[in-house]
């Protein structure tokens, strides 16, 4: 039920993660966060099996900062997203595999280019202009086909997630408790208020 | 060297990759391991002793096996276990027991306390969570203050110290009655209309005894697994009473006594 | 990734069964070393044996059921708990304690499996001391809540069932309520309830929360909603066990018979009104 949706714009790119964190028929929670940075530029957005989401992303985070620490430069938005579709394929032929879907969103700052990365648990990747999973899928995809176009400056794509969380609240019968939206440029990761 | 299924998770042998053939690969038949045996047990706590009873039937289905089996054993420091469910599990745990409170005795050189022995029963009970003992046991013993102490457990080890508890085939017969006579549940002082309880007290021992006998030969009436003979132990405080008993090391304090009398057979 | 993990773990020692299969000691060898059934799907087997839901005649019944519920507010934390435990739908205890007292400022909830619970959290409770005597310092409920969520997650498919509620105080006298479960989830909250009678709990709960509430405000509003789980939720009842956690540690208020408690909140406060007092109404 978890809702993860990503759009790339001109020099961005916008992550908006639903804020409802479910436990059967039970909202436990209404700020839940499904995201981490993952250093100064790349952001993980996830869902998927309890414990496995944030134990796969913390470990992600946790060797991308030690990249940093390491060479004293941040991990390529393209290497981070390599390096997590190969632990999810290393994952997925071991006898415990990662249940995880995730997107990344991430400023390559050595070729100011905003990539997103759209991964499945089955260690699929791919890097494509808008990205969802799970019924925002449904939702969402026909919207940002129709309305999508390159080079969208920040205020048209906050719009355009904006009419994603409009249908979304609209047609799923589930509340999901709004969106937490962030965005991702050269200035770094910051949240984008609004999407309750 | 421990039979492998009694290794760790970890350090069971790696699947082989080896190509599958229906012949290489071993069958695997529905495994069951578990079987029921019957039979009900009851420990009661009091200001100074412990009353631990338990019918001698041990069934399988319809077949009894022996009417003669005992289901309450001394584990030894003066502590008595109450073993129910399938008696080959259950045997086995005493066993442990016994032995586990003659280590401590060794190590340690004193006794155990009831207590400890509680904590001991459920690590050991929780050490196969994977793969349960299918019995549920009872503890007695007298504790530090030489007061009466039942503690009763899941199959899995979780427990706590009660002041009564039935296990077994017959404990939904058995349960309701005690809650009425021990823990006066239910109970209003006459007169009081309904509105104030009967407060639970010390009952004497032998108020106790006539109970667990009436409980029993309750049970017997209408329960198949239930039958035979009645095994009664108690754990009564026992101070030494020369200068040898105070300095023999084995005195434990604490005087168990069994007596067996019969129970309806058929 | 297991690769990596064990590049830079430590070997882990796993001679420790090989010495003494019998050995029952306390602590983390002897989480390595349980005891396995003989066959290729050892879950699969104990799911068969204890799962009440998918069978109900499953020979081994696990005590189960329950209401539990914490919140955060300005006095520090509100922790109560119902006592009953069921195995299917015999009440095998009305007695049970499913506040367990980790240490003075600790406390953990107990739903799902009772033994779990309190072996796993008799164990952090261990952990919690072997970090003060380290660093000096009292543990902080985030840091122990960690400790728990990460040690059941290295069990996950093998069958645990526990859904707790790890709440107290840490370092700096910093307020900590954190619900983990043994699907994995780690989650910091200011108000939680867990268990089957959950959902009638959040009910009164929700409605009367506020964060300004008074203590004795706090610890009333909590008693009702366990009282209210226990009369709609049949595996919940007993007793009402009350907690409260201040800077200092947690302070006990009562271990009490809901019954009374039901007939004196319906008789003198007029709730409860689906309820007759005589039969023919």
């Amino acid at each position: 039920m978890d809702v993860l949706l990503g759009i790339r714009g001109k020099d961005f790119v916008l992550i908006g993660t639903s804020k409802a964190f479910l436990h059967g028929i039970t909202v436990m929670k209404a700020t839940d966060d499904k995201t981490r940075a993952l250093n100064d530029h790349t952001l993980l957005a996830f869902s998927g099996e309890a414990g496995d989401t944030i134990q796969f992303a913390e470990f992600i985070q946790a060797n991308t900062q030690l990249y940093t620490m390491r060479h004293s430069s941040d991990l390529p938005v393209a290497a981070v997203a390599a390096f997590v579709r190969s632990e999810l394929a290393s994952s997925l032929r071991s006898r415990h595999p990662y249940t995880v879907n995730m997107l990344i969103g991430g400023y390559d700052t050595k070729s100011d280019t905003p990539m997103l990365y759209w991964l499945d648990y089955l260690a699929s990747s791919t890097e494509i202009p808008y990205a969802a999973h799970g019924y925002a899928q449904y939702y969402c995809m026909s919207i940002l086909d129709a309305h999508y176009k390159k080079g969208m400056n920040v205020e048209e794509v906050t719009g355009l997630m904006r009419d994603c969380h409009e249908e979304l609240r609209r047609r799923m019968p589930i509340d999901f408790k709004g969106l937490r939206v962030k965005i991702v440029d050269k200035d770094g990761v910051r949240e984008v208020e609004g999407f309750d | 060297m421990a039979s492998s299924y009694m290794l760790p998770y970890a350090q069971q042998a790696p699947p082989s990759y080896a190509h599958p053939t229906e012949a290489s690969q071993p069958r695997q038949h529905h495994w069951s391991p578990y079987t029921e045996n019957g039979g009900v047990i009851l420990g009661i706590a009091g200001k100074d002793y412990v009353i631990l009873a338990g019918d001698t039937r041990s069934s399988e289905g319809y077949n009894i096996n022996t009417r003669t089996a005992r289901k309450v054993f001394s584990v030894g420091s003066g502590l008595i276990l109450g073993v129910v469910g399938m008696s080959a599990d259950g045997e086995e745990l005493a066993r442990k027991v016994t032995r586990k409170i003659d280590d401590y005795k060794r190590n340690h050189d004193k006794h155990i306390t009831v207590s400890a022995a509680a904590v001991m029963l459920s690590r050991i009970l929780y050490q196969k969570r994977f793969f349960p003992y299918y019995c549920q046991p009872l503890l007695g013993g007298l504790d530090e203050n030489g007061v009466g102490a039942i503690y009763t457990y899941d199959y899995v080890g979780s427990f706590e110290r009660e002041q009564s508890r039935a296990f077994g085939s017959a404990a939904a017969l058995i349960t309701p009655f005690l809650d009425n006579q021990i823990n006066l549940k239910n109970q209003f002082v006459p007169g009081s209309n309904g509105e104030q309880p009967k407060q639970a007290g010390d009952l004497p021992r032998a108020t106790v005894e006539k109970i667990v006998k009436d409980a029993f030969t309750s049970a017997v009436e209408r329960q198949i697994e239930v039958g035979d003979g009645l095994q009664l132990v108690t754990i009564t405080r026992a101070p030494p009473r020369t200068e040898e008993e105070a300095d023999d090391d084995d005195w434990t304090g604490a005087a168990i006594s069994v007596e067996l009398s019969p129970l309806k057979k058929d | 990734m297991d690769a990596l993990v064990s590049k830079y773990a430590a070997e882990p020692e796993l001679d420790i069964a090989e010495e003494d299969d019998d050995e029952v000691g306390t602590g983390l060898p002897q989480s390595v070393s349980f005891t396995l059934p003989p066959i290729d799907h050892p879950a699969k087997f104990l799911r068969a044996m204890t799962d009440d839901h998918a069978n109900p005649s499953a020979p081994i019944k696990l005590k189960h059921g329950t209401t539990t519920l914490a919140f955060k507010f300005r006095g520090g934390v509100i922790v109560c708990t119902d006592s009953r435990a069921t195995q299917g739908s015999w009440i095998a205890s009305q007695t049970v304690k499913k506040v367990i007292e980790i240490n003075p400022y600790l406390l953990g909830t107990m739903a799902g499996g009772a033994a779990d619970c309190q072996y796993w959290l008799t164990y952090l409770g261990m952990e919690c001391r072997l970090h003060q005597l380290r660093h000096k310092r009292l543990i902080s409920v985030a840091a122990a809540s960690k400790i728990l969520a990460n040690l059941v997650y290295s069990y996950k498919g093998m069958g645990l069932s526990m859904g707790t509620m790890l709440t107290g105080v840490g370092h700096g006298g910093v307020f900590g309520l954190y619900y983990v479960d043994s699907d994995g989830n780690r989650v910091e909250g200011n108000l939680f309830c867990v268990g089957s009678g959950a959902t009638f709990a959040y009910g009164v709960l929700d409605r009367g929360y506020q964060w300004e509430l008074t203590d004795e405000e706090a610890l009333e509003l909590g008693r009702r909603s366990i009282l209210a789980a226990t009369h709609r939720d049949a595996y919940s009842g007993g007793y009402i066990n009350l907690y409260h956690i201040k800077e200092d540690g947690w302070v006990h208020h009562g271990f009490n018979d809901t019954n009374p408690i039901f007939w004196k909140q319906k008789l003198e406060k007029g709730e409860f009104q689906n309820v007759s007092t005589t039969l023919d109404a």
